[in-house]
């Protein structure tokens, strides 16, 4: 369990019409999940030919983690493609699991700018259990969506997010380059525990909008328990650049293979 | 400290983060710091502990969301110095 050198009220209440928001979200994507999860495999698996090779392994690390405790669980995975977050959700369980599971299925923070500029997409972000954010927008909105994202954590849902802030410019995990933002969501949730996974195309060597068609992926994953005797913004930076430490050695072990 | 001595400071502070030569050469107490100076948000946090450095205080991470233009960050400045 992180440390807290100082809680902040993040995800503690929400405004009655914000929650009632987020939970219809959960609702409507939940009724629609047998259409819309069968069919985001579909198109990895089938239509861009991506296979992950250790998927059995790490669902079931997945199904056994979830099992242990029902304590929130933050997601942190590095970040390469555009479409991570999908293969990190597919690498950590079959589509099967996730209709039976819906609450497994992580809660993903994409930037406003990539994925909910038209109407279509704001329709799939909404469905896709999405809380868009802007990076770099005004500090209270940004602290606004974290604030959603902490409060569906705080009620059982599990969150996925990049804590390098980005995707890797050096197609490597730059431990100096952490979103003191999830320090932030971490610290605000006292009992959340932080699964880190490492997940990586055979073929991607750099950073892109899409891994190469028909890449193979092999993840690792391993949980981490940042800890901070700080306060403020120190500590919440401290405790992100404990989980890029983190990456950084999951990817480490990756090419040591 | 007067309200003057810490808007300097925190200009100064301000200066290597940013983007916008010309936003810093009008800078203001009004002037944003990522809409008009270009500074990238994620450096921000770098600002607010050099903030937290060069002025000897503590800033929580809520105060941090309320800092949007020079001004709000003087004011933050000078409640927490007292």
């Amino acid at each position: 369990m992180p440390s807290t050198g100082d809680e902040t009220g993040l995800g503690a209440g929400l405004a009655r019409g914000e929650e009632a928001r987020l939970r219809r979200q959960i609702r409507i994507g939940r009724w629609l999940s047998p259409f819309w999860v069968p069919l985001a495999v579909a198109v990895m698996r089938w239509g861009f030919g991506w296979r992950v090779e250790n998927a059995a392994e790490l669902r079931e690390a997945y199904r056994r983690l979830r099992s242990e405790s029902s304590a929130p669980l933050l997601i942190c995975a590095n970040h390469l493609t555009l479409v991570d977050s999908f293969l990190v959700a597919w690498a950590l369980g079959s589509p099967g699991f996730y209709l039976r599971h819906y609450d497994a299925l992580p809660w993903n923070l994409p930037e406003t700018t990539n994925f909910a500029t038209t109407l279509w997409s704001r329709a799939g972000v909404y469905l896709m259990k999405s809380v868009p954010i802007r990076r770099g927008g005004a500090r209270e909105e940004v602290a606004a969506t974290l604030d959603r994202f902490a409060w569906l954590l705080r009620r059982g849902e599990v969150g996925l997010v990049f804590p390098e802030g980005g995707r890797s410019r050096t197609g490597r995990v730059d431990p100096e380059s952490s979103a003191y933002g999830v320090g932030r969501v971490v610290k605000a949730i006292p009992e959340c525990r932080v699964l880190c996974v490492y997940l990586r195309g055979e073929k991607q060597e750099n950073w892109s909008a899409l891994p190469v068609r028909g890449d193979r992926f092999r993840g690792a994953i391993a949980m981490v328990e940042p800890k901070s005797d700080r306060s403020g913004l120190r500590a919440s930076l401290e405790i992100s650049r404990q989980i890029v430490a983190k990456l950084a050695d999951l990817e480490r072990d990756h090419f040591d293979r | 400290m007067t309200e003057q001595e810490v808007f300097q400071q925190v200009v100064k502070i301000l200066t290597p983060y940013v983007k916008n030569q010309e936003a810093l050469d009008q800078v203001a107490m009004g002037t944003n710091i990522l809409e008009d100076l270009k500074v990238n948000s994620a450096r921000l946090v770098d600002v607010v502990l050099a903030f937290e450095d060069e002025f000897d205080i503590e800033i929580a991470d809520e105060d941090v969301d309320k800092v949007n233009a020079v001004g709000d960050a003087v004011t933050l400045i000078l409640q927490k110095v007292g």
